[in-house]
C-alpha cells in the first residue's frame, strides 16, 4: 500500500469522513482505480476512528472513542435540570436516532455517556444514519411502527411529520418542568414545530447561513477579510479577483450560485434584491419570474460566466467538500459547518456575516429539533434524555462549547461564543440572528421537496449554458404553479 | 439438413403421455433447483408485489393510514410530463443499451470463437468486466467520461477534437449512459458463444460444398442458428436495462436536466423522496405492463425472424 494513500485514507479518516465520502474524495482528486483500491483498503484499517457497527446498526449503547477532537469533561457546567418526572424504577432502554457527521457523533456518544451515569436506569442506544438516507429510514420505521423513542427531525419535513401523527406533543411535559423556560427559546428555532396550538419537538439549533471564508486565500492575493461594510457587490468583485489558476488546481472565489432546486435559495440571493421564490410562508404564489427575481438571478449568474463558481465538470475534479480542501476562498454554509472544517482544515479560515443586497440585509435561517415518536415504549425515560439534552447545560455541552453553534436557547450563547472550537467571528452568527439578518422565510411547506425537484432541472439548462435566465424562470414558475395549488386551499 | 421427424410418444387412453421413471427423476430435479428461488421470491417478493398492486389505488405517504382514491393515481400519469420523460428516457437507454450491446456482444463473441492459441484468456478477460460491481463501473466510467481529464476526452484530443462533457452536458448524457453499459457486454457474449459452439459444422461444411463465402455462411448459416439466442438475450436485455436504476443514480442522478431521469429512478424519487406511495405504485405497475406488451411484441415479431432448429421455415 502507498503512503500516500494510506496517509491521505488517515488524514480524511480523522476529518470524520466515511469510506464513501473518502470515495468520492478520491474520485474527484483523479485517483486511479488502484489508488482508490488502496485508499479504501486504508481507509479499512483505520475504521476504528469510525462511529462503531454498534451504533450505526442500533445494537447496545456505544462508547465514544479516544479519537474525539473534544474533551469528554469539557462544556460539562453540570447545571442539569432536575426533572419534575421520575427516574424509572427498571433499567430501561431507549433509542434516539441522529444524523450526525462523524466528528460529531463522537461528541454525541460522549454526552450519552454522561447521561447514562446520571441516571443508571437508562442506556441510551444512540443510532447514527448518513443524512442521505435518513428520511428513507425512518419513514419506513413510521410505517412499521418502529421508531426509535426520540427521532431527530429537520425543519423541512418537521410540519408533514407532526401532521402525520408521528410524535407526542411536549406540552404537558414542558408544563411540569419548572426551569425549562420556554421564552429562552430563540422565536424563529419553534416556528417549525408548532401546530394545531401544541409543541411536538424541541429545537436544538436554529442558525443563520454565515460567509466562510479562507483567509490564507484573501491574504495571497492581498484582499481585505469581509467585514460589516461589504455588499454584494463587493462580494462579487472580490470573487471575481480570487478566482485564479486552472483545473484540479484552481481556486473559485465562491463556493456556489442560486438555484431555485434549492429551498434554502430566497433570502440569501433574492430578498437582498428585493425579489422572492415563493410567498412566505403560506407559499401559494410563485414569484420567481417576476422582473426583480430575473434581475436578481442573472446578477448572480454572471459569476458563473466569470468562471467564479465550480462548474458541474469542475464538482468532478475538486475535492470534496472543497471547501475544506483550500479550493474554495468563499462559501454560505449554516454554523453546523464549523466542526468537519475546524476538524479537516489545514488553512486559516474565519467568519463573516453574509453581506447586504441593496434593498435588504438577509440570509437564511434553520434548524432542527428532537422529538418523542409515538412509538416509544419509554416516553418519561425520554423525556428525562430530551429535558437535559436540550437544556441551557445539554446545549452548551453539545452545541456551544463545540463551536457548532446557533443554539436555540439564549442563554446557550454566551458559551458558543466563548468557546476555543469557535470561529473568530462567532458573533456574526450571534449577530445575523439579534439584528434580525436570518430569516426562516425559506422552503418549508410540504410540497417543498416537489417544488425544488420540478424547478432543478429546468434550472440545469441555464448552468450547461443551453437556456437563458429568464426562460428558464418563465417555465419554473409554470412547472411550481400547479404544485403549489395546493397550499391556496 | 435432415426432415427426419422424431417418433411421437405414445398417447396413453386418459389422453396425458406416460412419464418414465427417468423423466420423472429428471421432473423431480427440476422442481428442487428452482425451490431455493421459489421460496426466496414467496419470502420476499410475492407479498411486496401484491401489497404494491393493493397501495397504487390509495394515497399514502408511509406515515399515516392509506386512504383508497381509487384509480387516481392511474388518471394522474395521463398529465404528468415527467412520467413520459422518464419513460421516454428508459426506451432511449433500452433500444441504446441493447442495440449497441447485441451487437457489440455477438461480434465479440464471433472473434472469440476463433480456434487459436490462448482463447481462453482473451475469454476470460472479455467477460471480467462483467462480475465488477456496478457501484465499481460507475465510478471508473465517470473517470473516463470525464470532460478535462477523461480517457475518451484525452483520446479525442490527440486528433484535435474537444470532446463534450459527457455526463455534465444533457444532450451528451444517454449516450455516455449507453456507451457504458457496454462494458457489461461480456455476460451476453458469453451466452452467445454457447451459442455458436452448438451450431452443427457440418451445416458450415454443406455451406461450403455449395460454394458459400464467410459473409454468406455467416448471413445463412449462423444467424439463423443463433436467432433464438439473440431474441432471448433482446429480452432479457431489454427488460432490465428499461429497469435501469444503480449506475444512473450513482452516475448522474436524474441530471442534468432530467436528461437522464429513467423510470426507476423516478418511481424511487416518488416513493422515497417524495413519499407518495400510491403513486409510486402505480408507476411501478404500469412499468410491468409496458415491459409485458414490449415483451409480446418481441415474441410476435420474433416468428418472423427467428429459427428454431427442427421447424421448418415457412
Amino acid at each position: 500500500m502507498g503512503k500516500h494513500e494510506e496517509a491521505l485514507a488517515q488524514e480524511l479518516q480523522r476529518k470524520g469522513f466515511s469510506r464513501r465520502d473518502v470515495l468520492r474524495i478520491g474520485l474527484r482528486l483523479g485517483l486511479g482505480a488502484a489508488s482508490m483500491g488502496m485508499l479504501l483498503a486504508a481507509c479499512g484499517k483505520t475504521a476504528s476512528t469510525e462511529p462503531t457497527k454498534e451504533a450505526d446498526a442500533g445494537g447496545a449503547a456505544a462508547e465514544p472513542t479516544s479519537e474525539s477532537i473534544f474533551d469528554i469533561t469539557a462544556g460539562d457546567t453540570g447545571a442539569w435540570p432536575k426533572s419534575a418526572v421520575a427516574e424509572p424504577g427498571d433499567k430501561v432502554e431507549i433509542s434516539v436516532g441522529h444524523t450526525w457527521d462523524a466528528v460529531f457523533f463522537e461528541r454525541q456518544l460522549q454526552f450519552d455517556k454522561l447521561f447514562m451515569q446520571r441516571h443508571p436506569n437508562i442506556t441510551v442506544k444512540a443510532e447514527n444514519t448518513p443524512w442521505g438516507e435518513y428520511r428513507q429510514k425512518y419513514t419506513a420505521a413510521a410505517a412499521g411502527n418502529a421508531m426509535p423513542d426520540v427521532l431527530y427531525t429537520q425543519f423541512s419535513w418537521a410540519q408533514e411529520t407532526i401532521r402525520s401523527g408521528l410524535y407526542i406533543a411536549l406540552d404537558d411535559y414542558i408544563a411540569k418542568e419548572k426551569d425549562f423556560n420556554l421564552a429562552d427559546f430563540t422565536k424563529p428555532s419553534m416556528v417549525s414545530y408548532q401546530y394545531d396550538g401544541k409543541l411536538w419537538g424541541i429545537p436544538y439549533d436554529e442558525g443563520p447561513g454565515n460567509l466562510y471564508y479562507n483567509k490564507e486565500l484573501f491574504d495571497a492575493a492581498g484582499e481585505a477579510y469581509p467585514d460589516d461594510s461589504w455588499d454584494l457587490e463587493k462580494l462579487k468583485a472580490v470573487a471575481i479577483k480570487l478566482t485564479k489558476g486552472e483545473g484540479p488546481n484552481k481556486i473559485f472565489g465562491l463556493g456556489e450560485l442560486p438555484s431555485p432546486g434549492d429551498s434554502l435559495m430566497a433570502p440569501n440571493y433574492l430578498f437582498p434584491f428585493g425579489a422572492q421564490y415563493l410567498s412566505e410562508p403560506k407559499e401559494d404564489e410563485c414569484l420567481i419570474n417576476k422582473p426583480d427575481a430575473v434581475t436578481a438571478m442573472e446578477w448572480w449568474e454572471e459569476l458563473r460566466t466569470k468562471g467564479a463558481i465550480p462548474s458541474p465538470a469542475d464538482l468532478q475534479n475538486v475535492a470534496w467538500p472543497s471547501f475544506q480542501f483550500g479550493k474554495i476562498a468563499m462559501t454560505l454554509q449554516g454554523s453546523w459547518a464549523t466542526p468537519p472544517i475546524q476538524a479537516g482544515s489545514k488553512f486559516k479560515w474565519d467568519i463573516a456575516k453574509w453581506p447586504k443586497g441593496p434593498k435588504a440585509h438577509t440570509t437564511f435561517s434553520a434548524g432542527s429539533a428532537y422529538m418523542i415518536t409515538r412509538d416509544s415504549k419509554h416516553v418519561d425515560a425520554a423525556w428525562l434524555y430530551m429535558n437535559e439534552y436540550l437544556s441551557t447545560a445539554g446545549q452548551t455541552y453539545m452545541w456551544a462549547s463545540t463551536g457548532r453553534g446557533s443554539p436555540s436557547r439564549l442563554s446557550a450563547w454566551p458559551a458558543y461564543l466563548g468557546s476555543k472550537f469557535a470561529p473568530a467571528g462567532a458573533k456574526n452568527v450571534e449577530e445575523a440572528m439579534s439584528q434580525g439578518i436570518g430569516t426562516h422565510d425559506i422552503i418549508d411547506q410540504p410540497t417543498g421537496p416537489r417544488v425544488t425537484q420540478a424547478a432543478g432541472p429546468i434550472w440545469d439548462l441555464v448552468v450547461a449554458g443551453q437556456k437563458s435566465v429568464k426562460d428558464a424562470l418563465n417555465e419554473i414558475f409554470a412547472a411550481v404553479d400547479p404544485i403549489i395549488a395546493e397550499n391556496r386551499k | 439438413m435432415t426432415n427426419a421427424q422424431p417418433t411421437p410418444i405414445p398417447t396413453p387412453p386418459n389422453g396425458k403421455p406416460k412419464i418414465g421413471g427417468m423423466a420423472r427423476k429428471e421432473e423431480r430435479s427440476f422442481y428442487l433447483f428452482i425451490l431455493p428461488w421459489i421460496i426466496g421470491f414467496l419470502l420476499f417478493d410475492a407479498g411486496a408485489i401484491i401489497a404494491s398492486f393493493g397501495i397504487s389505488f390509495t394515497n399514502w405517504s408511509a406515515l399515516s393510514a392509506p386512504a383508497y382514491v381509487g384509480t387516481l393515481n392511474y388518471s394522474r400519469l395521463i398529465a404528468d410530463q415527467v412520467f413520459y420523460k422518464a419513460m421516454g428516457n428508459s426506451l432511449y437507454y433500452g433500444l441504446g443499451s441493447v442495440g449497441l450491446g447485441t451487437i457489440v456482444s455477438f461480434l465479440l463473441a464471433l472473434l472469440l470463437n476463433q480456434n487459436v492459441w490462448g482463447m481462453s484468456l482473451f475469454r476470460t478477460i472479455f467477460y471480467l468486466p462483467s462480475v465488477v460491481s456496478g457501484i465499481a463501473v460507475a465510478i471508473l466510467w465517470i473517470m473516463i467520461l470525464h470532460q478535462d481529464f477523461g480517457l475518451i476526452n484525452s483520446f479525442l484530443a490527440w486528433f484535435g477534437i474537444k470532446g463534450p462533457g459527457w455526463l455534465v452536458q444533457p444532450q451528451w448524457a444517454m449516450p455516455s449512459l449507453i456507451l457504458m453499459s457496454l462494458w457489461s457486454a461480456g455476460g451476453s457474449m458469453v451466452i452467445y458463444l454457447a451459442g455458436l459452439q452448438s451450431v452443427p459444422t457440418h451445416l458450415y461444411e454443406a455451406a461450403e460444398i455449395d460454394g458459400a463465402d464467410t459473409f454468406q455462411k455467416f448471413w445463412t448459416v449462423t444467424v439463423p442458428m443463433m436467432s433464438p439466442v439473440i431474441l432471448y438475450n433482446l429480452i432479457v436485455g431489454f427488460i432490465a436495462s428499461i429497469q435501469g436504476f444503480v449506475t444512473v443514480y450513482v452516475m448522474t442522478n436524474g441530471g442534468p436536466a432530467n436528461a437522464t431521469l429513467v423510470y426507476g429512478l423516478y418511481i424511487y424519487r416518488t416513493a422515497f423522496i417524495n413519499f407518495q406511495m400510491g403513486y409510486a405504485s402505480a408507476l411501478a405497475w404500469v412499468l410491468l405492463v409496458v415491459i409485458i406488451l414490449i415483451t409480446v411484441v418481441q415474441f410476435i415479431v420474433a416468428r418472423y425472424w427467428v429459427y428454431y432448429e427442427g421447424d421448418l421455415k415457412s
